[in-house]
């Protein structure tokens, strides 16, 4: 298999002498075609991993290269062949939905014949055609998130990430999107590399995960890999074991410094 | 310690203040226009004590969400509203404290008695928390109605901006004299004292001028004192009888909705300027980026806070076609101001969407400049269309070069704010970064303009100066946004 995504050493720090450490030394290896999740507590430094690959931020140390591209020597190339859905999207509220992605269109110079005809499409498959011209201020969180997902796909790129794709949608939809995901790469042949910390949705789409927590990588692998590398029984198990919980001990300790009333 | 300030002020600093101008308000006082006057006066700051607590509470972010932790609290309603109004209440006393010290100020040289300048204060306090408690409970209604609302949101942000142009009105026809003129018919002041007299504003100014035309005898205008002063207690304790009756329903999280939005194809405007952009990818950035900014009511407020200036400017204060332009030089100051930021004020999760595109801060700059120029061109030629339909100017070659050049200025004024706006990015208008913007770019432009001109005497240097700090600023922006983090 060809690898798609990889990173060497791939760190970003912030603050006064670089106390924070939001990705820490990645090395990682994403395969064409497969679907990728990256799985971590919050905090732990997914969004910022997403959005280094996507160029929006530059590492502190280390490389990666998206598709072949160097994404520090050719960062208009990585983003041309890349889509994201990000955890906290920048919505233009004024827009209507059939705006918006004309917009997003016109941003990744889609061709307006090609353009007006997929918009359709992809409003017509996330359900959103009869709110085409409705102000986006006026959508649903959910509604949003389906408009945001077709952004992401407007111009038909090879790698899609996806930050929380489905935090936000009611059952129905998110049961949609995880399909959808699912066609892409059967179908479609798009690498999928998801963010998430919803353990079901990661563990029913993807081929491989990572986890993250405080910045590192600690475990990479199919599902069954890692629990086994844990020798735990399920994945919730084996995402605790490797990233720290509460004992059920401290759980109810703050009552006991309760006053009553 | 607000009684010593306000005594502070009301007996010494206020009486300080007005000194010079005692003269010619004793006259106002006598005249016929008085009353009139007075009930505008009053009626427009009550009114913007009412709109004040309205316009925060419909932009204020977060409202809806301190509601809702109020109403799961044990804690009635009214409770909330009242100790509301009691939080805020000080700094509103500020703006009574002024006004009592005004009025007193000017009076006493009268000699007013003891008792008159106590009613006036009385008066003055009452006309201004009465207001305020009205503002606060219609803010509540609103925050919990179509505050909630995107189109509620937009509607607070706009009436910031456009409610103190009546005041400004007045302020300015006041110092020109025209208003007085106009008041001098009598039909005209009737109607005002008839439209005004119904609200509780006009009774203060009823007693003012009473007490001022009867110094130290207010045996005289007793029963106008006692009904007036009357009414308005009567007013404050229906308005909080009121206002505790309707909590329940201002601090309601019922479903509200006031309709969505929908927009038709584009029409002539946006398909001349997707072609003006190139008619391509690009055009269609400039034309979604004209959409988002015209259809927010805040910046259509901020065009007719211009044009509204233009006009009140125009009719009191400017002789000439010279004044007019120079007046138009000045609106192109302001225009910056209210472009500056507007770039990022959007959020930084705005700004990913064009870092994340190729070329795409590049191409936001591009448009978002544009779009600034085609803000202030109309404007701008508005302002010079208009002077030279007021002083019958023909369309000459130097009135054509006189315009040319006002639009460069102005153009390179939204110039230098674009790339300010971009250079220090400002995400909320809450934000030190806003703040220091906003002062930055009054100071940016003002000094290309008296630099050249006053300072170093070298006018030709103006336009060029204006021009080269627009560009560095654009560079600097565009660095910044490039390497943001």
């Amino acid at each position: 298999m060809n690898s798609l995504i990889e990173t060497k050493g791939l760190s970003k720090y912030y603050g006064k002498g670089n106390e924070i450490k939001a990705v820490d030394g990645l090395d990682l290896t994403v395969y064409e075609g497969e679907t990728f999740g990256l799985l971590g507590p919050n905090g732990a430094g997914k969004t910022t991993v997403v959005r280094l690959l996507n160029c929006i931020i530059k590492p502190s140390g280390g490389t990666a290269s998206v598709k072949g591209y160097d994404i520090l020597e050719q960062p208009d190339d990585v983003k041309r062949v890349t889509g994201m859905l990000a955890e906290s999207p920048g919505l233009y509220e004024k827009l209507s939905g059939y705006e918006f992605l004309e917009f997003m269109g016109a941003l990744y110079d889609v061709p307006g014949d090609v353009l007006a005809g997929r918009i359709d499409e992809l409003l017509k498959l996330f359900g959103l055609d009869d709110r085409r011209d409705h102000l986006i201020e006026g959508y649903s969180s959910g509604m949003k998130q389906k408009l945001l997902l077709a952004a992401a796909l407007i111009h038909d790129p090879p790698i899609v990430f996806l930050d929380e794709p489905t935090s936000t949608l009611d059952p129905r939809a998110a049961h949609m999107v995880k399909e959808l995901i699912e066609e892409l790469a059967d179908s479609a042949g798009k690498t999928i590399f998801m963010c998430s910390h919803l353990l079901p949705v990661v563990e029913e789409l993807c081929d491989r995960i990572g986890i993250i927590n405080q910045g590192r990588l600690i475990a990479v692998g199919t599902v069954e890999e890692i629990i086994a590398q844990t020798e735990k029984e399920t994945l919730e198990e084996a995402f605790i074991a490797l990233t720290g919980g509460v004992d059920n001990g401290e759980l109810l300790a703050w009552r006991e410094h309760n006053v009553q009333p | 310690m607000a009684g010593g300030v306000l005594a502070v002020w009301v007996f010494y600093l206020a009486p300080m203040l007005v000194q010079s101008m005692v003269g010619e308000f004793q006259e106002l006082l006598v005249s016929q226009v008085a009353l009139a006057l007075f009930e505008i006066i009053l009626f427009l700051f009550s009114l913007f004590l009412v709109l004040i607590p309205v316009s925060n509470a419909l932009k204020e972010e977060g409202g809806v969400a301190q509601v809702e932790l109020m109403l799961k609290a044990p804690v009635r309603p009214g409770d909330v509203l009242v100790g509301e109004f009691m939080g805020k209440t000080p700094i509103y006393g500020i703006f009574a404290t002024i006004a009592a010290g005004l009025f007193t100020a000017l009076l006493t040289p009268l000699g007013l008695s003891f008792v008159q300048t106590a009613v006036i204060i009385l008066m003055a306090f009452l006309t201004c928390l009465g207001s305020f408690w009205v503002g606060t409970v219609v803010a509540a209604v609103a925050r919990t109605t179509i505050g909630r609302t995107a189109k509620g949101k937009d509607i607070g942000k706009a009436l910031a901006f456009i409610l103190a142009l009546p005041m400004v009105a007045v302020f300015y026809a006041m110092m020109n004299g025209s208003i007085f003129n106009l008041l001098l018919d009598p039909g005209t002041d009737g109607l005002v004292k008839t439209l005004l007299g119904l609200f509780p504003s006009s009774w203060a100014a009823e007693v003012i001028v009473a007490f001022a035309r009867n110094p130290a005898n207010i045996g005289a205008v007793g029963m106008l004192t006692a009904t007036r002063i009357g009414g308005m207690l009567v007013f404050m304790a229906a308005t909080l009888a009121i206002g505790w009756k309707v909590t329940d329903r201002a601090y309601s999280l019922e479903p509200a909705s006031m309709g969505v939005t929908v927009v038709g194809p584009d029409g002539a405007f946006f398909k001349a300027v997707k072609r003006l952009g190139g008619g391509g990818s690009f055009g269609s950035l400039l034309v979604s980026s004209l959409k988002d900014y015209s259809r927010r009511m805040e910046n259509l407020s901020q065009i007719g806070y211009i044009l509204g200036l233009v006009v009140v400017i125009n009719f009191t204060f400017v002789d000439d076609a010279t004044g007019a332009q120079m007046m138009g030089l000045l609106m192109s100051t302001v225009m910056a101001l209210f472009l500056c930021s507007e770039a990022t004020i959007r959020g930084k999760e705005a700004l990913f969407i064009y870092r994340k595109t190729p070329g795409g801060v590049a191409r936001l700059m591009k448009a978002k400049l544009l779009q600034a120029w085609l803000f202030v061109i109309p404007v701008m030629v508005a302002i010079w269309g208009f002077s030279a339909w007021r002083f019958n100017l023909a369309f000459s070659v130097p009135f054509l070069m006189g315009m040319g050049n006002a639009l460069l200025t102005a153009m390179a004024n939204a110039t230098m704010s674009m790339g300010l706006s971009f250079t220090n990015p400002a995400y909320t208008q809450k934000s030190t970064a806003y703040m220091i913007n906003v002062q930055a770019i009054a100071f940016i432009v003002l000094g290309t303009m008296i630099l050249p001109d006053i300072v170093l005497d070298m006018p030709w240097l103006q336009m060029p100066l204006a021009w080269a700090v627009g560009l560095v600023l654009l560079y600097t922006g565009y660095r910044k946004l490039s390497n943001m983090e």
